[in-house]
């Protein structure tokens, strides 16, 4: 966990800080369903007692202005949880084929997410199958060629793609692809590839930016 | 243009590469081209015929025509290349699909967008919407992902101008009969939909 000196991070902040990893990671992250499940709970509860303020002719002219801001608040949070579901859902669809292929990664998603996918996934097979592949002869109508020269035909995510990466605390050495090693000190910011920091971001250490 | 005898194996799937190129530039789904995806499937049989015949000539099944190399080559890539225009034409839908938030009925209405469709495509586009809706089911509660994720909220309410009349809608100030030309201020969480698809426009 980040910096036990520091205030512990608010649920918000947390969602804040998983929805950015989300946004620059180039991978698909673990599900954060337990934040995500707080948040909405609250702002239910939130939106029930603004509902009843609102609807009682005893509330003070200060009480109204506090309910608007409050709203506006939820407003607000509503944002940050949609964009992180539809970040997700991007990255979940570009690599459905992937995904319905990969154990490791379909335990990052939730179970909404993970029927999506596969869904997703035949869907496009689906799709091929129709408009092209079946108009060829019987041993062309492979999705997984896998011939030289030519990219694979399942998307993955690109690991070695670059991210900024800033240290919540200090990190122990990771080594970079060129051999040597790097230690990131609380409150950096460096460049590396995502793959170099992968590990450190599932503990927490570190957060993208 | 080339003509057939001048033609390699190749230049038609390219056409539908740069026709996936053109549509990215400009911003544009075009409309699906049907005869050039036939003329290249008959390419690959075509070529499938070609690369059949080498092999049955070849008696040893050792040493092969070296033209082989290049049909299997041809045929690998012309195969790529269909794949690639028809995912390119989904990736689109799909844009085209979210910026309307999801309103299917919508889309499919449109005559214009419509004809530029293959059947296939529309069925596509019909079981996407089935699966998505499951996915925003599980939210459904508290929040409809499907809303604009461009740029966050600033104001709680919005003046709206109604461009196209859309009937009565519940709202948090009671049901309103949205007529053309009027202008209404409302909660924005309640109209959002309506200015995705059109039928209001901000003020």
């Amino acid at each position: 966990m980040p910096d036990f000196d520091a205030e512990p991070e608010t649920p918000l902040q947390q969602l804040i800080r998983h929805w950015m990893n989300e946004r620059h990671a180039p991978d698909i992250l673990p599900w954060q369903g337990e934040v995500l499940d707080g948040l909405l709970n609250h702002i239910n509860r939130q939106s029930t007692t603004v509902n009843l303020l609102r609807g009682d002719p005893d509330s003070s002219e200060d009480e109204h202005f506090r309910i608007v801001l409050a709203q506006t608040e939820i407003e607000r949070v509503k944002f940050v949880v949609r964009s992180y579901i539809r970040t997700r859902l991007y990255k979940i669809e570009k690599y459905a084929r992937y995904v319905a292929r990969t154990p490791q990664i379909q335990e990052r998603l939730s179970q909404a997410e993970l029927q999506h996918a596969q869904t997703f996934a035949k869907l496009t097979e689906d799709h091929f199958s129709v408009s092209v592949l079946q108009a060829l002869p019987e041993h062309q109508r492979s999705l997984e060629d896998a011939s030289p020269f030519t990219p694979p035909m399942i998307t993955e995510p690109d690991k070695s793609r670059a991210v900024f990466v800033h240290a919540l605390n200090d990190c122990p050495a990771v080594r970079l692809p060129d051999g040597t090693t790097l230690e990131i000190k609380k409150g950096y910011i460096v460049l590396t590839p995502y793959a170099v920091v992968e590990e450190l971001l599932a503990f927490g250490s570190v957060e993208l930016v | 243009m080339s003509t057939p005898d001048s033609r390699q194996f190749g230049d038609l799937a390219t056409q539908l590469v740069q026709e996936s190129r053109r549509s990215t530039l400009t911003d544009t789904l075009l409309k699906y081209n049907d005869s050039l995806v036939r003329t290249v499937l008959r390419e690959q049989r075509a070529l499938e015929a070609l690369i059949t015949d080498a092999i049955a000539a070849s008696p040893d099944q050792a040493t092969f025509a070296p033209s082989l190399l290049l049909h299997q080559t041809a045929l690998l890539r012309n195969k790529r290349c269909l794949l690639a225009y028809h995912a390119h034409r989904l990736d689109r839908l799909k844009d085209l699909y979210w910026t309307l938030g999801g309103a299917l009925p919508a889309l499919l209405s449109d005559a214009a967008l419509r004809s530029r469709l293959a059947p296939a495509e529309v069925d596509f586009l019909r079981a996407y919407n089935t699966s998505l809706l499951e996915l925003r089911g599980a939210f459904s509660a508290e929040l409809d992902i499907t809303a604009g994720i461009t740029t966050p909220p600033r104001d709680l309410h919005v003046l709206v101008r109604v461009v196209r009349e859309c009937g009565v809608v519940q709202t948090e100030l009671g049901a309103i009969d949205f007529r053309r030309g009027q202008r209404f201020m409302v909660r924005r969480a309640d109209v959002e939909h309506l200015i995705v698809q059109g039928y209001l426009d901000e003020v």
